[in-house]
């Protein structure tokens, strides 16, 4: 059913402060004046390395939050699973949020009925951290006095604040850092869904003509078409058609950035070139140091066990294992959900490379079953055990 | 109105002060605490051990209540009798307690100087003891860390008798960054790490310690990593010292409190000074059961909690005219104290913190209520007053966590060799001899047990005729212990616990137990 549009805020506030158009903004604003949502989902700004999401019901604190931060590698499924469950929300996704909380809902997590995914195209994340280190090192600035942060062509532009409060803006080819070890996570460097068609609308700056503040809209679901609606209804958002060159541009830009995560999902997969045993030395290598902290269960969008899931019940510190069996059974149970978004590997103290090991496991079995996890809710999950469990619900 | 509120925090667990984002979400009546991951906390890049993950469980406990003489009491009725009884005691049979894990450093001044306003000199953040019993030039290395990025720089690290994977998991990681930029690691200790982080051991028998001394050569040009907790042996560390001394290296101590460092220097410990003057926990604790010390001020320690055996320690605080608590949740002591003082849990206050390398942490919360009871004793300072006192103390113009703020330089000190003493036992015939080993982390000093079980060697296993699901028992004297096992490869005579039980490490974190298959 996809419409493409060119769409921005009527608020000028809000367009001036949103990333693009302040189209997401303004939609989500409308929707909570209209009593369309309970509450929204978005992130806030601390600075330019850190973004803390914030559910609210204020149209005020979500106007706050206008504009994209891609130091702030957060997925927001848990956070729709744990405390927006059972409300109506509306909240932007990249393309993992918006698989993950598919998955969330094949699991009955949440009901889908009950969210408006606004979707985001997503080219990738930055670590905080090595964008702090980037910005020294690289861009030779302070990295407290960057104040704004954008990509677009290719390039990182950072501005930074002068002392007397002079902005100044300088860039770096995104090719260029990554070469050299800095730029995306290793994640959102291999990650080929760049559109969240799995979401209700999919917005980004791909197709908007240069120099203009819109932003580009493609409409998914019936859902999407009604969030929009009540947003232009109701006064707060402008559009008019997407220009066929702008969808044509989008489209070429979508599958030059697939092919850039495909050459880097294969010059990153260090496991291929080595032997039979060499393979197995690494995954005991990395395995091995596991501390069973848990973190990773814990943040994985796409699981949906509890304190008494298969990994965590029939894992026994006691067992003298390299490889303990929480592994073992993460690696398997996730075999065909794993999105692949690297929240695992974000948070594992003893920096396991889990985005790879799941990757090398869960791609070949995706591929096999013919499964792509997060993109269709009326596809289940092909594994046994999950088939098993939504039998006997239908029960 | 939906909200959902998320504060930065930092976990109290260790002296690593982990970084993390706290989440409280209300609707109604219902209150929970949810642990985030906070990327861009510099200390631990959003990584968290089991304890840190687990930290709404901490958060979960008990709340204390006021309190005196067990009835229930507004704040101020608590804090007025408290100061009225402690201002009827004499100075020197007065002592005050403070394991800095939840302390700020504005709690640190307004603690010490809630002492000196009734005359009281002993003042205890657990490590006093050590400062007497080393050189004065060598206080720096138990007042100040290092930072993590001159461990990943380093070119050879000993572990000293430490796992980093279970004292501090989030040094762990940091070795291994060190490993990969070529590092060479080195571990001295009674067993081989099991997940084999070192490129060489170098094994001890609890017995043979003394021997270390012959290899001065191995800690040339050296990061030697070991741990100071108040357990431990002084010859312990005075061997730690001896070796840093004598050879090229560079000697970093980790500590189990998160605000250790912060504690040493403002509690006025510099060099050592002060702390030299002080009575340690340990010696406090023979006060009392020897009747010099009458009255005890606890704040946001839970002895118990941190102690092996607390039958010993509820009959040598039976000994007290006083016990005072102020603390955020209750703990086995509360129930004996005369008088309690509910302080706001750590996650509420605003604060900053000194961690291990250096850095000056905030902790995001906005409470200033535990600075406010101690300053309403004492001098009636304002939080402001304090933090700027703070800020003068340790030199800071501005607050950031992306600056080390407290460096240390190298300096030279002489150390006289010291001699090791491994306690005497008398064998007797028929009975195996096993040494404990307790392998300390953030749980085992927060009265948690996180595991069931101690691993033992394969010939124990044999030795003991045990099988899989059957546990031991461990036997020191009067005490017993009854656990699981795991088999890992150990010496014959080594066991491990990272979980903290009523036998006592009488030799810093060694001691020699009888171990049988239980119910046997
Ligand atoms: C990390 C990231 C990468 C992106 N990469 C591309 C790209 O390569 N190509 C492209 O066409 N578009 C990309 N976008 C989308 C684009 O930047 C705009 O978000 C989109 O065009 C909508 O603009 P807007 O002005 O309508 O949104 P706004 O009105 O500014 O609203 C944006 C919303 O996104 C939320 N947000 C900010 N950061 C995040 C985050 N990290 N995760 C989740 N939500 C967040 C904000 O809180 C706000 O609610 C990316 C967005 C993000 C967050
Ligand atoms: S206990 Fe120490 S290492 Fe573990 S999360 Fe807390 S501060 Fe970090």
């Amino acid at each position: 059913m996809s419409k493409y549009y060119l769409a921005w805020a009527k608020d000028e506030e809000i367009r001036k402060k949103g990333a693009n158009g302040g189209f997401v903004t303004a939609t989500l604003v409308s929707a909570l004046e209209n009593n369309f949502i309970d509450a929204a989902l978005v992130v806030a700004k601390k600075s330019v390395y850190e973004g803390i999401p914030v559910l609210t019901s204020d149209p005020e604190v979500v106007k706050e939050c206008a504009g994209s931060l891609h130091g702030a590698p957060i997925n927001l499924t848990k956070y729709v699973v744990d405390y927006a469950a059972k409300k109506r929300i509306g909240l932007p996704t990249k393309p993992c949020d918006a698989r993950g909380i598919i998955e969330q809902a094949k699991r009955r997590q949440v009901n889908l009925d009950n969210i408006f995914m606004i979707g985001l195209n997503c080219g990738g994340t930055l670590h905080p951290l090595r964008m702090r280190e980037m910005a020294a090192d690289f861009y030779e600035l302070d990295p407290d006095s960057v104040v704004k942060e954008e990509i677009k062509e290719g390039k990182i532009f950072l501005v930074s604040e002068e002392e007397g409060g002079e902005e100044k803006e300088k860039w770096i080819k995104i090719d260029e850092l990554e070469q050299k070890g800095y730029g995306r996570r290793d994640a959102c460097k291999s990650c080929v869904t760049k559109i969240p068609t799995s979401a209700d609308l999919a917005c980004g700056n791909w197709g908007v003509p240069q120099g203009e503040k819109k932003t580009f809209v493609e409409v998914l679901t019936e859902k999407g078409e009604a969030i929009l609606k009540n947003a232009i209804d109701s006064g707060y958002v402008d559009i008019e058609e997407a220009p066929g060159k702008g969808i044509e541009m989008r489209k070429k830009i979508e599958a030059g950035m697939q092919k850039l995560a495909t050459s880097w999902k294969e010059r990153m997969d260090e496991v291929s070139t080595l032997s039979r045993s060499g393979r197995f030395e690494f995954y005991v290598d990395a395995l091995k140091n596991c501390i069973h902290c848990g973190a990773c269960k814990e943040v994985c969008p796409v699981c949906a066990c509890e304190a008494d899931s298969k990994c965590l019940d029939m894992n026994d510190e006691r067992d003298s294992y390299a490889i303990s069996m929480y592994n073992m059974l993460r690696i398997f149970h996730l075999m065909d959900s794993c999105i692949h978004c690297g929240q695992c590997e974000d948070v594992c103290p003893v920096d396991i490379p889990l985005t790879l090991i799941q990757r090398r496991f869960s791609e070949r079995m995706q591929r096999h079953l013919g499964y792509i996890p997060g993109m269709d809710v009326k596809e289940k999950p092909p594994l046994y055990e999950t088939e098993l469990r939504w039998s006997a619900e239908a029960e | 109105m939906v909200e959902m509120k998320i504060k930065s925090s930092i976990c109290p667990g260790c002296s690593v002060g982990c970084g993390l984002y706290l989440l409280e979400s209300e609707e109604g009546e219902e209150r929970e605490i949810k642990i985030l991951h906070r990327k861009n906390s510099a200390v631990n890049e959003g990584k968290l051990c089991k304890f840190g993950t687990d930290l709404h469980t901490y958060y979960e406990r008990e709340v204390l209540n006021n309190s005196v003489e067990g009835e229930e009491v507004k704040q101020e009725e608590a804090i007025r009798e408290a100061k009225e009884r402690l201002g009827s005691i004499k100075p020197d049979e007065l002592a005050f307690i403070a394991l800095p894990s939840t302390i700020t450093n504005e709690e640190i001044l307004s603690f010490v100087s809630l002492a000196s306003e009734f005359g009281c000199e002993n003042v205890s953040f657990g490590f006093e003891r050590f400062f007497r019993e080393i050189p004065e030039e060598a206080s720096y290395i138990i007042e100040k860390g290092l930072s993590f990025s001159e461990v990943e720089k380093a070119t050879k690290i000993i572990l000293f008798f430490l796992d980093p994977f279970v004292h501090y998991p989030l040094l762990a990681r940091r070795i291994l960054k060190a490993k990969k930029n070529g590092a060479r690691v080195i571990e001295v200790s009674f067993a081989k790490n099991e997940r084999g982080i070192a490129d060489e051991t170098v094994l001890v028998e609890p017995k043979g310690i003394e021997r270390i001394k012959e290899k001065k050569e191995l800690f040339e040009d050296s990061l030697i990593i070991g741990e100071l907790t108040p357990y431990m042996n002084s010859q312990f560390l005075e061997l730690m010292l001896w070796i840093n001394a004598s050879t090229t290296s560079r000697l970093f101590l980790l500590k189990p409190f998160l605000n250790s460092t912060g504690a040493f220097l403002l509690g006025g410990n510099r060099n050592g000074k002060e702390a030299r003057k002080r009575k340690d926990l340990f010696e406090i604790l023979g006060g009392i059961e020897g009747g010099e010390i009458k009255a005890l001020y606890l704040l946001e320690t839970d002895l118990a909690g941190a102690m092996h055996g607390s039958e010993e320690l509820f009959e040598t605080i039976s000994k007290l005219d006083l016990l005072i608590e102020q603390n955020a949740f209750r703990t086995p002591l509360s129930d004996v104290a005369n008088i309690t003082i509910c302080s706001e849990p750590f996650f509420m206050k605003k604060g900053t913190l000194v961690n291990i390398e250096g850095r000056v942490i905030e902790n995001g919360g906005e409470s200033e209520n535990n600075v406010q009871i101690m300053e309403s004793m004492g001098k009636g300072r304002s939080y402001e007053e304090v933090h700027e006192e703070v800020k003068r103390r340790l030199g800071l113009a501005e607050i950031s966590e992306f600056e080390i703020a407290v460096k240390r330089e190298e300096k030279s000190f002489e150390m006289a060799e010291p001699k090791i003493e491994i306690e005497e036992r008398k064998e007797e015939e028929g009975k195996e001899e096993y040494f404990l080993w307790y392998k300390t982390n953030p749980f085992f000093w927060n009265g948690i047990r996180a595991k069931n079980f101690v691993e033992i060697s394969p010939a124990a296993m044999r030795k003991l005729g045990l099988f899989r699901g059957d546990e031991v028992e461990i036997v020191q004297g009067e005490r017993k212990e009854r656990m699981g096992f795991k088999i890992s490869e150990l010496p014959d005579y080594l066991i491990l616990s990272e979980a903290k039980m009523s036998i006592k490490p009488l030799q810093g974190s060694l001691t020699r137990v009888e171990i049988r298959r239980a119910g046997e």
